[in-house]
């Protein structure tokens, strides 16, 4: 058994994130819907705001498992959420051949089946005897695949796996129905599991230490998942309206540039003392 | 080495119960894939092997972290999660690139990129420990070299837990790669074959527009279970290792048991993408 060390005091309760995380992420996730009911591409950006949701909640997940000593560094929580969740997210947009309202959830619940095994197989059969270990990989898997979902679902508008698989080529002004230029296809999906790991295994390795504060590390998951949904904003741009793509960009540039000015006051709060750094000065010679 | 400086958790032995569950969702994994397409039985048993040569393989492979970085420990300065991911996807590039030749020419290949990007580390690893930071190569865990038969002890700073890249660690790290690099491999091809055969009749499309999606979906899957086997491998060496002499190496079993099953489970998940 291993010893807790409490990362930081105070915040909000795991629990109620949690709800706040899951709930957030699946409305986010079926206003993207509303593309294909009303047969526009401007929803998009959702899935960015629901990733963006997740990967909050992820944040608080990963600290709570990171509580306890892993061995091996922060970053490998967010590898084998990622990885996991990836494997979930696919299956569950094959669910859109039931029916399209199926995806999200589905997505959820083969996720929290999957990392229900993984969690068990590190907690116990790898000896690792951590309390709270099985609930929280089972967790990261679910974070893993929203993310997936969420950002998937921004760059091709949809989530079903029927679209995912088609793209558009034009040659010479000539439309052709491709495989290779779609969302899975092209391989886009190979980014976007970066682009998911880089925003979920960064916030609290950045933020972790005796002076990590709850505020600090939430705010620096918003930052770095509204750093990822600008770049997968810019990635639409191959599959979706140019206005569409624009929405996105816009409040992906928004959310961004408030988070990282909030990260910053609160960077200051925390540190022991704040010097405005400025150029050195050359002093003498010419004078 | 623990993110908050709690001590590492993973203890010694076996948990039998625990293992014979694992080895139970292995076979009722099996037994859904035998059930509802017994064709994709073999491709699943090789998914599997390909998790458990991963798993082995990454138990060679000379993690230092941290300590490492600062001269402490012996071993490749950085976590294992990266190490593996580096040397298995090197890997698994390179079998995908020869997975037209056959799967014995693209199992080569693929072990061959693992082996070679490892090598290759290794080497650079030592160039930047001898003569950037200039510690000498030294084990803390045995005496002598077990194949070159050099002694440490004399080389080893008081303090630490020896530190460089001793030769049998860059043996491990190129053994390590080649195991791994070829289940990823292993991963990829059976996923492959299992997509190629099923995607047209599923989808309704020409083989011909389907092989990149094919691809894709492989891949990006290979990927996935990659990590996955890679990580529980880090949970059951807790972070760093010296390469096949030191004693955490025996743990091997209990990850081999515990990437089968995740492989399993995963496995079965991305072969019922095509099957229902």
């Amino acid at each position: 058994m291993s010893v807790k060390i409490e990362a930081s005091e105070g915040g909000m309760d795991h629990n109620v994130m949690l709800g706040i995380g899951l709930v957030g992420a699946l409305v986010c996730i079926y206003l993207v819907y509303l593309n294909t009911l009303m047969s526009v591409e401007v929803f998009a950006f959702f899935g960015g705001i629901a990733a963006i949701i997740a990967l909050w909640w992820g944040t608080d997940s990963i600290k709570n498992l990171c509580s306890y000593g892993l061995g091996t560094g922060v970053p490998s929580a967010g590898m084998i959420a990622l990885g996991s969740g990836v494997v979930a997210m696919l299956f569950a947009t094959k669910l859109a051949g039931i029916s399209p309202l199926l995806v999200p959830v589905g997505c959820v619940v083969i996720a929290a089946i999957l990392g229900a095994i993984l969690g068990f197989i590190s907690d116990k059969v790898l000896n690792m005897n951590i309390p709270v270990m099985t609930r929280m990989i089972a967790e990261l898997t679910v974070v893993g695949s929203l993310t997936m979902l969420g950002f998937t679902a921004m760059v091709a508008g949809t989530f079903s796996f029927g679209d995912l698989i088609t793209g558009a080529t034009s040659v010479f002004g000539v439309e052709i129905a491709s495989y290779a230029s779609s969302v899975i296809g092209g391989c886009v999906l190979a980014t976007i599991f970066m682009l998911g790991a880089i925003a979920i295994q960064h916030p609290f390795n950045a933020c972790l230490g005796p002076n990590e504060s709850w505020d600090r590390t939430q705010m620096c998951a918003i930052e770095c998942g509204s750093l990822s949904m600008i770049v997968i904003a810019i990635m639409s741009l191959a599959f979706l309206s140019l206005s569409a793509v624009v929405i996105s960009f816009v409040i992906a540039i928004i959310l961004w540039g408030w988070s990282y000015s909030e990260l910053i006051k609160l960077s200051k709060r925390d540190a022991f003392a704040w010097l405005d750094s400025q150029p050195i000065r050359e002093v003498g010679g010419e004078q | 080495m623990s993110a908050l400086g709690g001590g590492s958790a993973g203890g010694e032995g076996i948990n039998p119960t625990a293992s014979v569950i694992a080895l139970v969702i292995v076979l009722v994994s099996l037994g859904i894939a035998f059930a509802l397409a017994p064709a994709t039985l073999i491709p699943l048993i090789g998914v599997i092997i390909g998790g458990v040569l991963i798993s082995f393989g990454v138990h060679f492979v000379p993690v230092g972290g941290a300590p490492a970085a600062m001269g402490q420990a012996p071993g490749i300065a950085t976590g294992v999660a990266m190490l593996a991911a580096g040397g298995g996807l090197a890997g698994l590039f390179g079998g995908a690139w020869a997975a037209e030749m056959g799967i014995w020419v693209a199992l080569g290949a693929g072990a061959m990129g693992g082996g070679l990007l490892m090598a290759i580390t290794c080497l650079m690893v030592n160039v930047v420990y001898v003569y950037a930071m200039g510690i000498p190569a030294a084990s803390g865990k045995v005496e002598k070299d077990p194949i070159t038969g050099d002694t440490y002890a004399g080389y080893r700073s008081q303090g630490t837990e020896g530190h460089g890249l001793p030769f049998i660690s860059y043996v491990g790290g190129v053994i390590g790669g080649i195991l791994a690099g070829a289940g990823g491999t292993l991963i990829y091809l059976e996923l492959l074959s299992v997509y190629e055969e099923a995607l047209p009749s599923v989808l309704g499309m020409t083989p011909e527009g389907m092989s990149t999606l094919a691809v894709s979906l492989a891949g990006i899957f290979a990927v996935g279970m990659f990590l996955v086997a890679a990580v529980l491998t880090a949970y059951n060496i807790t972070g760093t290792i010296e390469g096949p002499h030191d004693p955490k190496f025996k743990r091997w079993p209990r990850a081999v048991i515990g990437s089968s099953a995740a492989c399993a489970a995963c496995g079965l998940v991305a072969i019922l993408l095509v099957v229902i």
